[in-house]
């Protein structure tokens, strides 16, 4: 009798283990997802980078790229102007959850994808963020559309239509490829690199796959000086500058001197 | 991607053309070499433009303006042209009155607004300093054709400054002039500089010219010479306590801006004391109404990171 129920359980949970897996693989094999490269190096060159992006997404369906940064805390100043005349800066704002990078890439405009796309918008973004103490914002400015205003000249905040590949269907899926831009004004840290199948309206996959920003070779070696031997590193810098204007004074009084 | 073209700087966290940098650095140079400024208060706004944060192209600039006015001391020392008692002098006064305007802008901070006051100080400062010296050099090219052989008779304040304690011989500038003149002066200069965040080239030149009355060709090389050690001062400070030097950056300037020092240097020699100064009022006043334009129109962001102007 004991072995029985012993039995039952088992069986219970093995069903029940076989059912969650089931719903994670078809939330999860819909988009396999690989992204190139997952660790972006920032050397000397680094002037932004592109991220190879493919896999595969039940067939007829639309893809949503993100590239995502942690939210945080930003400290702004908002312009207002002073006795009626000059533009300044004046309050002091608090923005709580502004992601530091924002880049969404769709592969049709998005009021073609359906209600679920409206969810990854820089609009949806902008509704997401909180300013503390609004009360003391200057007159009706709506302020996280001008804090998305400012990271989308920054180059931070993107959104973009087009740039998705598909191959042909197979046995109900589609493979697909695409390219995502980054920024060269990206600091270094960890990110990631989302990928949503749309179809019909609705979400029928999704991926995200970590992606690290580091500093390597001569950026990284001179982040670390001034950031942890601030002096020595301010010397060096004067002592080199000086030296260069030395040299190129000398390389000019060689050529015919000042005179 | 990369590109030969472009460096990534690792403090102002950005990439830029390296030529774009190099150019820049080439043509302030050439100005700071012909009218003896430093150029941070052309250099910096157009590094902003370039997408480098404020407080990075402010610091970073300092950084270049130690190599470019070395090498522009260098030129101007072997044309004679450097009044180095009057230098150190003037150096004494100006650490004193910039620590002095560092406390004042602190209080200032405190008290509100004072982000209104630096911009209104320095629009009113530029102005002045630009007008005075376009009108004046403008009036002293009439002069100078019509009244050629008239003798000058000693102003009020020529007798003022020759009663004063403490006279001293400054050969180089060929002046006599009591210590306290370059002392109360370059502390004068220090405190503005402090307020308005800048070097001070462009207020020191009209002060050298007008108030101690040093001639025009002296007046580039000793502003340059005390500007290096203002700026050594300065990239140092700003290293250790608010990193924001770009090395890389600092670097690209300052190559551009060494080589245009040293042909400043040589055109400066070929103009005139009075078409100098005229030139220099000119660049002034044009500033003046850059920044004059910024405070009128409404800013196409109105929302600015905390730390900038």
């Amino acid at each position: 009798m004991k072995r029985c129920r012993s039995s039952w359980l088992i069986g219970s949970c093995l069903a029940l283990f076989c059912v969650v897996q089931a719903h994670l693989a078809s939330a999860d094999a819909v988009s396999r997802v690989n992204v190139t490269p997952t660790t972006i190096p920032m050397g000397v060159g680094f002037n932004g980078a592109t991220l190879q992006i493919n896999g595969e997404v039940p067939a007829g369906s639309d893809i949503v790229l993100r590239f995502v940064g942690k939210p945080r805390e930003e400290h702004m100043r908002q312009k207002g102007k002073v006795f009626g005349l000059v533009w300044m800066n004046r309050t002091a704002l608090t923005f709580k959850n502004v992601p530091t990078v924002c880049l969404v890439q769709a592969s049709r405009p998005f009021d073609q994808l359906g209600a679920a796309a409206g969810t990854f918008t820089l609009d949806r973004l902008r509704q997401a963020v909180k300013v503390e103490e609004a009360s003391a914002c200057d007159g009706d400015l709506d302020v996280p559309a001008e804090l998305l205003r400012l990271k989308q000249q920054e180059g931070l905040c993107r959104e973009s239509v087009g740039g998705v590949r598909f191959g042909p269907e197979t046995g109900g899926v589609q493979p697909f490829e695409a390219d995502l831009k980054v920024p060269p004004a990206l600091s270094p840290g960890n990110y990631t690199a989302e990928v949503v199948a749309l179809k019909d309206g609705r979400i029928v996959g999704q991926a995200a796959v970590p992606v690290t920003a580091q500093l390597v070779g001569l950026p990284a070696w001179l982040n670390n000086m001034a950031f942890k031997h601030g002096t020595l590193y301010g010397i060096l810098a004067v002592v080199v500058a000086i030296l260069g204007g030395l040299l190129i004074g000398l390389v000019f009084q060689g050529k015919g001197g000042a005179h | 991607m990369t590109s030969l073209l472009y460096l990534y700087l690792p403090i102002a966290g950005n990439s830029v053309n390296i030529l774009a940098i190099m150019g820049l650095g080439g043509i302030v140079g050439l100005l700071s070499g012909i009218f003896g400024v430093g150029g941070g208060f052309l250099m910096t706004p157009l590094l902003i433009m370039m997408g480098i944060p404020p407080t990075v192209a402010a610091a970073s600039d300092s950084n270049q303006i130690v190599g470019a006015s070395t090498s522009g001391t260098l030129a101007h020392l072997r044309l004679g042209n450097v009044d180095m008692k009057m230098g150190i002098l003037l150096l004494i006064g100006g650490v004193v009155g910039g620590t002095v305007g560092v406390q004042i802008i602190k209080i200032l901070r405190q008290m509100g607004d004072a982000d209104f006051l630096i911009s209104i100080t320095y629009v009113l400062m530029l102005g002045f300093v630009g007008g005075y010296m376009f009108v004046e050099s403008l009036q002293a090219m009439r002069k100078s054709k019509a009244f050629a052989s008239q003798s000058k008779k000693e102003s009020r304040y020529a007798q003022f400054i020759r009663s004063l304690p403490w006279q001293m011989e400054f050969r180089s500038s060929g002046i006599r002039l009591s210590v306290l003149m370059p002392l109360e002066l370059g502390g004068l200069v220090g405190i503005l500089a402090a307020i308005m965040g800048v070097g001070g080239g462009f207020i020191m030149v009209p002060v050298m010219v007008y108030l101690l009355r040093m001639p025009m060709h002296v007046v580039v090389g000793t502003s340059l010479f005390q500007i290096l050690f203002t700026c050594i001062n300065v990239t140092i400070m700003q290293s250790a306590q608010n990193h924001t030097v770009d090395f890389m950056l600092a670097l690209l300037l300052l190559i551009g801006s060494s080589i245009g020092a040293q042909m400043g240097a040589k055109v400066g020699k070929k103009l005139h004391g009075d078409q100098l100064k005229i030139l220099l009022a000119s660049l002034v006043l044009v500033v003046m109404g850059k920044m004059l334009y910024d405070l009128l129109a409404q800013p196409a962001v109105r929302l600015a990171y905390m730390g900038g102007h």
